[in-house]
């Protein structure tokens, strides 16, 4: 199911490392509060998958996929990313292995005040010392796999532009750029389109798919609306108070299935709607 | 229109439905306060002995003075009485830059987050303790060991500026949006990497218009150090009002009006694009 494509640019070093698998035993994600994000879920994903995450706000995704980079930490159970023991990884080896995995984010996270350059080379942090990181001196190479990444995005244009003064769409665009400077294995998204427009959030969806299918990157998306997760995912991961309540190619989930993820009945409110979601070329 | 002129008829046409208001809280404590604060007020004002009659001579005592200082100023002072308000300004500078370079580090340490709870708690209270003493008590302290110097009014703005500056700089870093700081660590980053890459975009702007404005509090305040001697135009000012030369007086007075209102605007002004400025354009 691996998708890693033959007409890669050679020149594109976006993709250097192999993608990741994820391998998840009897994981629990109890917080601090006494809230359980996640009730013992087993969970295995290849690498190079396109997966949708869905379920209702609450539902445990978003502590599913911030567990996968060790960002919620497990309260029992095991955790494997690309082979590596996230659930043990501490400190260095923590950082080393979060230096692989990209994250998106609802909210786009780049800091406003400053140049899409600069927010896109925060993906270079893991592989940068701190003396070089606090005057800003990145090398050369860690530079061009910014740019690389930028351009992999159409935002190359807007390198040296104020982050804040860019649109949602652009922001969520320089936000893919920062985790693919990564040169991830895994790439997670957390609600990425949900704070955007119906054809932006297209737009966005369509660069998630792409950097899937033309890098081979294990893409994870957590998604409440089931005409993208449908459209977009390879497969599809259905969650419901903390466990996992369907496990699915993507396509063929029917309304039916989405109405027992959500234990309610499906309606207009759960779709997107918009330009089709159908896998086809993505818009520019 | 049509709604909002059948709005009120249909409410009145409505039938008379008994609605049961929540009850009103009793705030007992607010009335207990809020008397014995009155009461506070009121012993204060009649404890204090003022002798009233004296009071009634203010307002011609007030116009002589004014009329002694300002209806002939010793202009022919005015030369010396800039060169003296540039030794102010100069201590004042100093102090600044003094205060700047030791608060700066300190406030990432006091900063929930960054630094170890010990650590923090101990600079806060440093911070606190050095803003209950005004800069002229420090002055004086400090006065044993350098001598009447302008040094000394330098390094007493300093002191001062360290709990200011302190303050102000841990609260703004307190204050910055989390989410770029996130996206820092998703991504692999160090705590010193977060900092400077998750917060320091951020809090940026608001640390330079602080320095400004405690440059604009150091020249107010260094004139009044003059008072104790250490050099300036406040030195030379108590020596003229101690010869009681008011057309002196009255010209050095002009000097360090238009001298600190020049700055507060100008730095003022800077200060004003530096926060605002940047929100306005990314409204554009």
């Amino acid at each position: 199911m691996t998708r890693i494509s033959p007409e890669t640019p050679a020149g594109a070093a976006t993709a250097a490392s192999a993608p990741w698998s994820i391998r998840l035993r009897d994981a629990v994600v109890r917080y601090p509060n006494g809230v359980v994000g996640l009730k013992k879920i087993s969970l295995d994903i290849e690498a190079g998958e396109m997966v949708s995450i869905v379920g209702l706000s609450g539902s445990g995704k978003s502590s599913l996929i911030r567990t996968i980079n060790g960002l919620v930490p497990l309260s029992s159970g095991t955790l494997e990313v690309g082979g590596h023991r996230m659930d043990l990884a501490r400190g260095r080896e923590l950082r080393r292995l979060r230096g692989q995995i990209g994250m998106i984010f609802q909210g786009f996270n780049l800091a406003g005040r400053t140049t899409v350059l600069n927010n896109v080379l925060v993906g270079r942090l893991a592989h940068t010392s701190v003396p070089r990181t606090l005057v800003g001196a990145y090398r050369q190479r860690d530079r061009q796999l910014a740019f690389e990444a930028l351009d992999r995005v159409g935002m190359l244009e807007r390198v040296y532009h104020r982050a804040a003064h860019l649109s949602g769409g652009q922001q969520q665009r320089v936000a893919i750029a920062r985790a693919l400077a990564q040169e991830p294995g895994i790439v997670l998204a957390d609600e990425p389109v949900a704070s955007l427009d119906p054809p932006t959030a297209h737009a966005v969806m369509g660069d998630l798919r792409r950097i899937n299918r033309e890098l081979g990157i294990t893409v994870l998306v957590n998604l409440h609306l089931l005409d993208l997760a449908r459209g977009y995912g390879t497969r599809l991961i259905g969650l419901r108070a903390g466990e996992i309540v369907y496990d699915g190619p993507a396509a063929t989930a029917t309304d039916a299935d989405f109405e027992r993820i959500y234990g309610r009945p499906i309606g207009d409110q759960d779709l997107l709607g918009g330009q089709s979601a159908a896998p086809t070329g993505t818009p520019a | 229109m049509t709604a909002l002129n059948t709005a009120p008829r249909t409410v009145r046409s409505a039938p008379a439905r008994a609605i049961t208001p929540p009850a009103k809280p009793r705030r007992p404590w607010r009335t207990v306060i809020t008397v014995a604060i009155t009461l506070l007020v009121v012993l204060v004002f009649w404890s204090v002995k003022v002798d009233w009659a004296r009071t009634a001579n203010l307002p011609a005592d007030i116009a002589r003075y004014l009329w002694l200082m300002f209806s002939n100023p010793a202009w022919d002072r005015v030369p010396e009485a800039l060169w003296q308000t540039w030794r102010s300004v100069e201590m004042a500078w100093v102090g600044c830059l003094l205060g700047i370079v030791i608060s700066f580090p300190l406030s990432f340490l006091a900063a929930r987050g960054i630094g170890p709870a010990p650590v923090r708690l101990a600079l806060r209270g440093l911070f606190s303790l050095i803003r209950a003493v005004p800069e002229i008590v420090i002055a004086i302290v400090i006065l044993s060991v350098t001598g009447l110097t302008p040094l000394t009014g330098a390094l007493a703005l300093a002191v001062n500026g360290i709990g200011t500056l302190g303050k102000w700089g841990y609260e703004a870093i307190e204050g910055v949006h989390p989410g770029p700081i996130e996206a820092v660590k998703a991504a692999g980053g160090s705590r010193w990497q977060t900092v400077r890459w998750g917060i320091w975009p951020q809090a940026a702007p608001e640390f330079v218009s602080f320095w400004l404005y405690r440059f604009e509090i150091n020249v107010r305040a260094s004139a009044v150090l003059g008072l104790i001697g250490v050099g300036g135009i406040g030195d030379m000012l108590t020596s003229y009002t101690q010869y009681r030369e008011w057309p002196t007086v009255g010209a050095l007075l002009i000097v360090v009006i238009i001298v600190t209102i020049a700055i507060d605007l100008t730095s003022g002004a800077i200060r004003r694009r530096i926060t605002e400025g940047s929100k306005a354009r990314d409204l554009a």
